[in-house]
């Protein structure tokens, strides 16, 4: 064990264990000892998976973690060690337990934190958040079987908490701001579908709709959710999934730069305004924008890894990719490239199959061949083939691609 | 058998003329209340930009032994003598009679005969109404080179025809073409050489066109007992409720539907001409098909706005100002609306009208532009990126799999393919099974 330098890395979620692994996958000169520091009491697990812990997969199941990285003396994971401040000027992280460590290299890897709004009555008993292991256990713990639910949120983690609401027996109720459900992976038409096949799921679907107010029982518990327009949702629980926030507040601390939306404000290659900081996945603001997806956090985290390693790494895109494809209560969705047409000249096709209930949408440029972006809805099997073709001119014609699949 | 006809408009023309096409030789008497001869009201618009001369509209001279009364107005109609008395104070007697009286304009100033259409005053024009009519008005207007404004109550022209993004691409498309629109808004007054709209402004208009609809010339009917609703009432075989009077054309109103226009009125002169030569035609309205062209405006409407189907296609260029939204069932077009996509709308129009299935091909068929006829599965270009994670391309996929990887892992070991969200591991194996599959490995 001859590593003559330290990394220390605050956070061990996805985007930060996939520094972890590709770092000491990479350095094969042995380098770099590595002290990760995860606030939670297991380490970094697959958080897109995370409904699945409702439905059978366990948290073994889940973890990232290989035991050989566990094994591994140069990695030494820290769990429930949250980091508590950063002296730059000594180069230390101080712990939750008080330890501090030096690090010659500090990478921020904190996540986000669900967003509640601040409605009266977001803390009562039985309001839960849908981020962590342990806020699912706390909604198995409380879930009825045959009663209401209420989900604030009716984004991609509103619908996997309606889902998994839903896999507990309960009657979910998903409430959105937005005049559609995933405002952010749909278009109006892949909305309406979506709305209308989740709702033929029994999940009540209410857009266009603003909480007001969780109102209590006599016992003091949530009892329902009142909403903007007068309208009042018996709720045996609330789940808050309105969104994230980046958490940055180590780093602010610690004097470094943030963005203007809030993040840690990093440049190209991720680096904050301390050269010897870093800060990747959500609680970065690169450029001053923060992604609240995994793909680009991944981009991220490797190439951290390589300039730790002295290499060169593209820096980060400016329009970096943000497809997503998923299937939450059994409706398959997919969006890619510019799913709005916002390019100037761009066109688009959409095809609505009104009997096998699926919708598609292709955003091409001006020329009406080359593919900019699409949405997926009901069926997104041509997915994988229409995502390859982003940017190329379509070798076929939009019937025979997507029947392709 | 002596047929009498009330009306020498286009409808009134027609059911002559299929008369003796049909063999009728017996007598015909046309009561024209215009003091011209029957013409192709459709092409006033022509009259109005000045490219026909009104002459030009007549429609042929009838053939066999028909007499026409032009400047002559039917007066009354006496059912139980079988007699109309017109304004010439003749008495015409009738074996049959044959109502074609047509439609007059809802307000005064309406563009509807040949005498609106010429002799306008020079100068700046004001069209009131963005139905069709207005539509074409306006725009054969705009061709003779005047300034025109057109006004109408609603967000976009043809609002009851049209959705909301063909709307407003077609105003779009009015605006490049210089028709000045004032949508949402209504005329309210008149002073000398303009008119003051709703808000207060003053619109320079010379000309005024009202073109705010038309209502089916009912009175005489109405004074005969005849049953009346929005026009006269008739049955699939244009009959009214005296089995002696049959109506035809934008007077008659068939299964709840009165001015349904030009072409409707020539398939009901048609079907009533075979009936009374004892034919067992009945009429049967065509699919609803609205066409409005003009330079770099092209526009079609088929079927009703809220058809159903069990798919729809639409396509959207803003930036062009084109659209289409084609409804179909079992692929064939139940209802259309396509805004400045012409060879598509031709091609849509003549599946529409035929119940044809539009061909394969969509996006092509929309753009008029050769159909991808291949069929079998679609040969990927090798710069296809098959995993996205990594950015893969099936190019580099094949490279691996020619270099000795002949399963998934070892192509991802050698290439990274499907180690991220791995949903592309089936298009890995798919790209490398038809490689081995080719090459034979």
């Amino acid at each position: 064990m001859n590593a003559s330098r330290t990394l220390v890395l605050v956070g061990h979620g996805m985007v930060g264990h996939r520094l972890l692994k590709t770092l000491h996958a990479q350095d094969t000169a042995g380098d770099w000892r590595t002290v990760a520091l995860a606030e939670e009491s297991r380490p970094g697990y697959d958080r897109i998976a995370l409904s699945s812990y409702l439905t059978g997969r366990t948290a073994a199941e889940l973890s990232l973690a290989r035991p050989e990285l566990l094994a591994d003396d140069r990695v030494d994971l820290r769990l429930s060690t949250p980091a508590t401040s950063i002296d730059r000027g000594r180069r230390t992280v101080t712990c939750a337990d008080g330890a501090r460590v030096r690090y010659d290299a500090l990478v921020l890897a904190t996540g986000s934190r669900p967003f509640v709004p601040p409605v009266p009555g977001h803390d009562l008993p039985g309001c839960f958040t849908y981020r962590t292991l342990d806020d699912l256990d706390a909604i198995r713990g409380a879930a009825v079987p045959g009663r209401p639910a209420v989900v604030v949120g009716g984004g991609l983690l509103g619908l996997e908490a309606a889902g998994a609401l839903r896999a507990l027996g309960m009657v979910p109720h998903v409430v959105e701001m937005a005049p559609r459900l995933m405002p952010l992976q749909t278009d109006e038409g892949a909305g309406r579908l979506v709305g209308g096949l989740v709702g033929a799921l029994g999940v009540g679907v209410h857009c266009a709709a603003a909480t007001r107010e969780v109102v209590a029982g006599p016992g003091g518990r949530v009892r329902a959710v009142l909403l903007e327009d007068g309208g009042e949702l018996e709720a045996e629980l609330v789940v808050f999934s309105a969104g994230v926030r980046p958490r940055d507040e180590l780093a602010r601390a610690a004097g470094l730069a943030v963005g203007a939306r809030g993040g840690i404000l990093v440049d190209g290659d991720c680096r904050t305004t301390d050269p010897l900081v870093w800060a990747v996945g959500e609680c970065a603001a690169v450029r001053g924008r923060c992604y609240g997806l995994v793909a680009p956090g991944y981009l991220m985290a490797e190439a951290v890894a390589a300039r730790l390693l002295g290499r060169d790494a593209e820096p980060f895109p400016d329009e970096p990719d943000l497809s997503t494809r998923l299937k939450l209560l059994g409706v398959d969705l997919a969006s890619f490239g510019d799913i709005h047409a916002r390019t100037a000249g761009a066109v688009s096709l959409v095809c609505s199959d009104h009997v096998r209930r699926t919708y598609t949408r292709l955003v091409l440029a001006s020329d009406a061949r080359t593919l900019l972006g699409g949405v997926l809805a009901g069926d997104a099997s041509a997915y994988p083939v229409l995502h390859g073709l982003l940017g190329r001119s379509l070798p076929a014609s939009p019937e025979r691609l997507l029947a392709r699949a | 058998m002596s047929i009498v006809v009330i009306g020498n408009g286009p409808a009134g023309h027609r059911v002559v003329e299929r008369l003796r096409h049909h063999g009728h030789r017996g007598p015909v008497t046309v009561l024209g209340a215009e003091p011209v001869a029957a013409y192709n009201r459709a092409l006033i618009t022509s009259v109005v930009d000045g490219s026909l001369a009104a002459d030009s509209l007549a429609l042929p001279r009838l053939p066999g032994d028909t007499r026409v009364r032009l400047g002559t107005a039917a007066l009354a109609i006496d059912r139980a003598g079988r007699t109309v008395y017109a304004d010439d104070g003749t008495a015409y007697p009738y074996g049959v009679l044959v109502l074609a009286m047509g439609a007059r304009p809802a307000l005064p100033g309406g563009l509807r005969t040949l005498a609106d259409g010429s002799g306008l005053p020079p100068g700046p024009a004001a069209v009131v109404g963005g139905g069709i009519l207005g539509v074409e008005t306006a725009l054969a207007l705009r061709r003779a080179g005047r300034t025109v404004t057109l006004v109408h109550p609603h967000p976009y022209p043809l609002n009851r025809l049209l959705d909301d993004t063909t709307g407003v691409l077609l105003a779009a498309r009015l605006t490049a073409y210089g028709v000045a629109l004032r949508l949402g808004h209504r005329v309210v007054g008149r002073r000398p050489g303009a008119v003051v709209l709703d808000d207060g402004e003053v619109v320079e208009a010379d000309a005024v066109l009202h073109c705010t609809g038309v209502r089916p010339r009912t009175r005489l009917a109405r004074e005969a007992g005849l049953a009346v609703g929005r026009g006269v009432i008739v049955d699939d075989r244009l009959r009214t409720d005296d089995p002696f009077i049959h109506a035809v054309g934008d007077c008659a109103e068939h299964d709840g539907r009165a001015v349904a226009g030009l072409s409707a009125a020539w398939d009901q002169a048609d079907a009533l001409a075979a009936v009374l030569t004892g034919g067992s035609a009945r009429y049967r309205p065509a699919p609803l098909c609205v066409r409005l062209k003009a330079p770099g405006l092209d526009l079609a409407v088929l079927g009703p706005p809220d058809a159903a189907g069990d798919e729809t296609v639409t396509f959207t260029d803003p930036a062009r100002a084109r659209h289409a939204r084609i409804t179909l069932r079992q692929g064939r077009v139940t209802g259309a609306q396509l805004l400045g996509l012409e060879r598509a709308a031709a091609t849509v129009v003549q599946c529409y009208d035929r119940r044809l299935p539009i061909p394969s091909g969509r996006l092509d068929l929309l753009l008029g532009r050769a159909a991808d006829t291949a069929r079998g599965p679609v040969e990927l270009p090798e710069s296809t990126v098959i995993c996205a994670c990594n950015h893969v391309t099936k190019g580099a996929l094949l490279r691996a799999c020619r270099e000795g990887a002949r399963d998934l892992s070892a192509v991802s070991a050698a290439t990274r393919a499907a180690t991220g969200c791995g949903t592309c591991a089936p298009e890995v194996r798919g790209v490398c099974a038809a490689l081995f599959a080719t090459e034979g490995s």
